[in-house]
């Protein structure tokens, strides 16, 4: 009972969940068909079918069905409705694509819902397989491949089916990942013909292959022969005999082989003919073999009907043929390695024979030498040289190599006498490089040769030519060099004709296997730089870095922003001038050397033009400062000649009434002041203008007040006797005394030399200029004139002097000074260019009135030549200060002696419109 | 039909063929060359059938090989009959008995083999594939008879059954099949 209600309830359960389960996945409709696959390129139609009960719940029909391909909403033009419930959509020409296929319906006319959806595979159908074959491996189970055709895009058995007439075996199915070859179960059956097809298979179709019916033995691929051994024979050096053990296919079928084999060197195979080898066997002799030589074999069989396939190669055996006598002599030549008075040192060299000449292994070498009727002398080597003192006489050597079998012809030398000459050199000796080797061609002698001597070496800077060598017959006119050869390395290769009297003349030349760009470029410097042109130089490049024959050189030069310039040198040259520059320019320049296969650049090199050429600078300065010091020249000269003139019309003097000043001259004061040194004197340096007029009075009668003032000379003259300094002297002082002492002097005569100091005018230049002539003057002030209108003969006198201009003879009062030295003797010069002297004036007074009640006996000259010293450092005429200086310093000098001298005839200056009391 | 035949002689071997009256189809044409085929199959068996024998007797070990002619003498009792001076179509038609008659005991052997000496890899392998070569030959006489001779059934017999019979005696009596194989199937060889 208890089981019972279980089993219900399990019952109750599964049918519950069965239920809900198919509510659950109840679908309001349905597409047809469900599975679609379809041809690619044909019309296809679905159908979606809509459930009575969904479409009341949401209140649709077939007309709200809308389709979609891939989530893409297909066009309506596609729609069929074909009743309330079903709608349809037509694809045509359906393209090679998967499609989802959707069937919604639109809920209460706007919500899109989902009702079914279908996967649509679209392929072709599999094509006929064709080429199907099949191969038995022997000992394995047959295999059968096909062709299957195009891409069908669909899931496609294909099955390989095969039977004997009497009964079929089991179908072999292809599989996934190797869809186009089966295996079959089973072993194969020999001589029982088995009919074999494929057949190939998907949603859209079936098909199946052409049988082909066939022997399974007539498919065999045999397994290969196995243990290929080699062995020679002591008899005969040029064969070797083949054995080897069949597979055991053997046993069913008949055999052939192929035979390959090929020296232990060498890439390419030979074949025996296959007619020597089309029968089963296990053992094959190989004929027409060198001698010592090893040799490699391989074999391969198959049915020998030729029906079937060959065996894969069995593994390579090798053997070595037996040794022959050595096939040719060796090559034989020498050198002379040192000679010395009356022998030689001659070093015999020969080459290896090569295996295929040696026939065996090289023992040992037999060398003969014979000197001109005497007896031979034999050496047994077993190394490839030997070296032997040989007098200068002509000798004849020869050379024999020994195998174990035998030995070679005689390679026969003649070495000539010392003093022998070489002649007949071959002709047109070329050499070049062709299929990676270096040929060397020539024209022989007209002499019969006996044989060629190629010898060759590298050429380097930096290692000796070690030469290498070989032997040529005398037919040979070409061959290539039989060394281990290396690219980009020059050769020097000389040729030497061998007769029977001894070796030719030797001829030379030079050549690369393959030639390379340089590995270095040439570097370029500057010769000489010039304006417009620079010469550059280089050194030719070293052999080790040519890599090739220089073909030329190309100098690229460029300034910092312009267009690179290309020029192409002969390679023989090694400088080269680059012209029509640009003068004061930066240049760059590089140089490339070219060989047949490339370039290289050298170091860039840089050089600036100059801006003048050589020589151009002096050729314009020179010409220019002798133009110029002759056009000053002239113009000074010009000036000197036209000085009066110029000063005339450039700058007139004009005197300044509201300057001038007027000097007094005061013999009887004396005077006030006296130097204290002389270094005070000449401080300043410039001397202003002081010009001390001196009138000779020739005429007695017609200046009667002069001999007043003459008489007033005479009163002094004791004390101012001795002191004269002669005329030209520069001080007040000075100046008066020689007039004094000579008008005393001439006095009994006609003295016409006596000289009375009038007066002296001060007066400063027009604006600063220095007057040029200064006219001694008389003053035309209406201030008192102190002493003269105490003197009156003083004034008088003054204007004797002015009177009598024409009449006197021309005097020379004072030396001028200042700018113009050379000033014309008739023309009394009194320059005074600087006012401040009014401010040392006011000094001077200020001195006097302090050291006046103390120094009230000293002379006032010493004053004076303060007052003037303190005006000549103001003086603009600075240039002439060191004249004036000394001719203060000869004041001085005076004054100092003069200067216990109480009565001096000293000329004072006076302010204008002042009064410097006396 | 002993129960190893069935296991073990696929592919209906050893079965009656139709007798001649009967409807005789074959799934294809034979070839052409059968007769050669047949020939050389003989030959192949030929070739082996000593190998085989040897091979046999020394996988059983003492004291077979030390007693061949009274262990392995072909002495075997209800062997077809061969006549090699008969027609062609006789002798396909004997042949045909004879290989059923062996390749039904080779499948016998094999079997007992396989439990005897289990690890005489090459004696089963050897075994199998004689085997497999008279399939071979029945199918082409098969063919042959009937595609030529229209021969639709040939009637068989087959050795005895060994299933209930001892080690040894399992023993002898496959070392005494085999030896009356190499003695038939030189003559049969010969023959055609």
């Amino acid at each position: 009972m208890l089981s019972l209600q279980i089993w219900l309830v399990q019952a109750l359960v599964v049918f519950l969940t069965t239920e809900s389960m198919g509510e659950l996945v109840d679908t309001c409709g349905v597409i047809s068909p469900e599975s679609p696959v379809i041809r690619s390129g044909s019309n296809f139609t679905a159908f979606c079918v809509l459930k009575e009960k969904c479409m009341s719940i949401y209140e649709v029909n077939a007309s709200h069905i809308i389709w979609k391909a891939n989530r893409v909403l297909i066009p309506e033009e596609q729609y069929t409705v074909i009743n309330t419930t079903t709608s349809s959509v037509t694809f045509t020409n359906k393209s090679l694509s998967n499609v989802q296929l959707i069937c919604n319906i639109l809920a209460f006319g706007q919500i899109e819902m989902n009702v079914y959806g279908v996967k649509m595979r679209v392929g072709f159908p599999p094509e006929k397989p064709k080429n199907l074959s099949c191969i038995v491996n022997e000992g394995k189970k047959m295999m059968c491949q096909w062709d299957p055709g195009r891409e069908t895009h669909l899931e496609t058995n294909f099955t390989l089916k095969s039977e004997w007439a009497t009964e079929k075996f089991p179908d072999c199915k292809a599989k996934p990942d190797t869809p186009t070859s089966c295996t079959v179960a089973f072993s194969p059956v020999y001589f029982v013909n088995v009919e074999v097809w494929v057949e190939a298979q998907n949603a859209l179709g079936k098909v199946t292959s052409n049988h082909i019916n066939f022997d399974p033995i007539d498919k065999v691929k045999p397994n290969p022969p196995h243990n290929l051994s080699v062995s020679n024979s002591e008899e005969l050096s040029s064969i070797l005999k083949l054995t080897w053990i069949n597979p055991r296919i053997m046993n069913v079928i008949r055999l052939k082989y192929d035979i390959h084999y090929k020296t232990k060197d060498a890439s390419a195979w030979s074949q025996i003919p296959s007619e020597d080898t089309a029968t089963t066997r296990t053992s094959f002799t190989v004929q027409d073999l060198k001698p010592f030589t090893e040799y490699v074999f391989r074999i391969r069989c198959m049915k020998e009907d030729g029906k079937g396939f060959w065996s894969d190669w069995s593994e390579d055996a090798s053997g070595i043929t037996y040794e022959a006598r050595p096939s040719k002599a060796p090559s034989f030549w020498y050198k002379i390695t040192s000679h010395t008075q009356g022998s030689r040192s001659v070093q015999l060299i020969w080459k290896p024979l090569p295996p295929f000449e040696a026939n065996g292994k090289i023992l040992d070498y037999e060398v003969t030498l014979t000197r001109w009727k005497s007896r031979s002398q034999n050496y047994t080597v077993n190394d490839t040289d030997l070296t032997v003192n040989l007098t200068n006489d002509r000798y004849i050597a020869t050379l024999a190599a020994r195998n174990l079998v035998s030995k070679s012809d005689a390679s026969i030398l003649t070495i000539p006498a010392f003093d022998f000459q070489a002649t007949h050199p071959v002709t047109d000796l070329k050499a070049y490089p062709k299929d990676n080797m270096l040929w060397v061609e020539w024209t022989p002698p007209s002499k019969a040769v006996r044989k060629y001597i190629v010898e060759w070496c590298v050429l380097s800077d930096t290692s000796p030519c070690i030469p290498d060598w070989q032997q040529e017959s005398s037919t040979i006119r070409r061959t290539y060099l039989r060394g281990k050869l290396v690219e980009s390395k020059c050769y020097l290769i000389t040729v030497t004709p061998v007769y029977g009297d001894g070796p030719g003349s030797p001829e030379s030349t030079k050549a690369y296997l393959k030639q390379a760009a340089p590995s270095k470029g040439p570097t370029v410097r500057t010769k000489k730089v010039g304006k417009n042109e620079a010469v550059l130089e280089w050194d030719q490049l070293p052999v080790d870095v040519q890599n090739g024959f220089i073909r030329n050189y190309t100098i690229f030069y460029k300034t910092s922003n312009g267009n690179e310039t290309a020029v192409n040198v002969d390679p023989s040259h090694t400088e080269y001038t680059l012209s029509s520059l640009t003068s004061d320019t930066l240049y760059m320049v590089r140089m490339t050397a070219y060989t047949d296969e490339g370039g290289k650049d050298g170091p860039e090199f840089t050089f600036t033009t100059p801006k003048f050429a050589q020589g151009e600078i002096e050729a314009i300065v020179v010409p220019v400062c002798l133009a110029f010091l002759l056009t000053t020249l002239l113009g000074v000269l010009f000036c000197f000649n036209k000085r009066d003139l110029i000063k005339k019309h450039i700058w007139p003097n004009v005197p300044d009434p509201s300057k001038s000043h007027i000097a007094q001259w005061s013999p009887h004061t004396p005077p006030r002041h006296n130097f204290n040194s002389k270094d005070q004197i000449y401080s300043d340096g410039t001397f202003t203008d002081v010009s001390v007029v001196e009138i000779e009075a020739n005429d007695k009668k017609s200046f009667p007040e002069d001999l007043k003032s003459l008489d007033l000379f005479k009163k002094e003259k004791i004390s101012t006797e001795g002191h004269s300094s002669g005329i030209g002297g520069s001080s007040c002082m000075s100046s008066s005394r020689p007039s004094i002492s000579s008008s005393d002097e001439n006095e009994s005569a006609q003295n016409t030399s006596s000289t009375v100091q009038y007066s002296t005018v001060v007066h400063s230049g027009y604006r600063h200029q220095v007057p040029s002539v200064q006219v001694f003057s008389r003053s035309e002030s209406t201030q008192p004139l102190l002493d003269s209108e105490e003197r009156p003969e003083d004034l008088q006198l003054v204007d004797n002097v002015e009177s009598g201009d024409g009449i006197l003879p021309r005097q020379q009062y004072f030396k001028q000074n200042c700018s113009q030295p050379k000033t014309s003797p008739d023309i009394s010069h009194f320059e005074r260019s600087n006012p401040v002297s009014s401010g040392n004036e006011e000094d001077c007074l200020r001195l006097k009135q302090q050291q006046i009640s103390d120094r009230i006996s000293q002379s006032c000259g010493s004053e004076q030549m303060k007052m003037f010293q303190e005006v000549s450092a103001t003086d603009a005429f600075g240039s002439e200060t060191e004249g004036q200086v000394e001719r203060f310093e000869t004041v001085g000098i005076e004054a100092t002696v003069d200067e216990g001298m109480p009565k001096s005839y000293l000329p004072q200056t006076v302010r204008q419109g002042g009064y410097m009391p006396q | 039909m002993p129960l190893l035949l069935v296991l073990h002689w696929k592919y209906g071997a050893g079965s009656p063929l139709p007798s001649v009256n009967a409807t005789c189809a074959t799934r294809h044409q034979c070839h052409s060359s059968v007769m050669s085929q047949i020939r050389n199959q003989l030959a192949q068996l030929n070739s082996s059938a000593n190998a085989l024998f040897i091979l046999y007797y020394t996988a059983q070990g003492d004291p077979f090989p030390s007693n061949l002619d009274k262990l392995c003498a072909p002495n075997v009792t209800d062997f077809p009959a061969f006549h090699a001076n008969g027609t062609e179509k006789a002798k396909l038609v004997e042949l045909y008995r004879i290989i059923a008659y062996l390749g039904a005991s080779l499948g016998n052997i094999t079997q007992d083999q396989k439990l005897l000496n289990p690890n005489a890899l090459s004696l089963h392998s050897k075994l199998s594939a004689t085997a497999d070569v008279m399939r071979g030959v029945l199918s082409n006489v098969h063919c042959r008879l009937c595609n030529k001779y229209h021969v639709a059934h040939v009637d068989v017999a087959y050795g005895p059954d060994t299933s209930g019979k001892d080690v040894f005696q399992k023993k002898k009596l496959g070392c005494q099949l085999l030896g009356k194989y190499k003695q038939v199937i030189g003559v049969v060889t010969q023959s055609f």
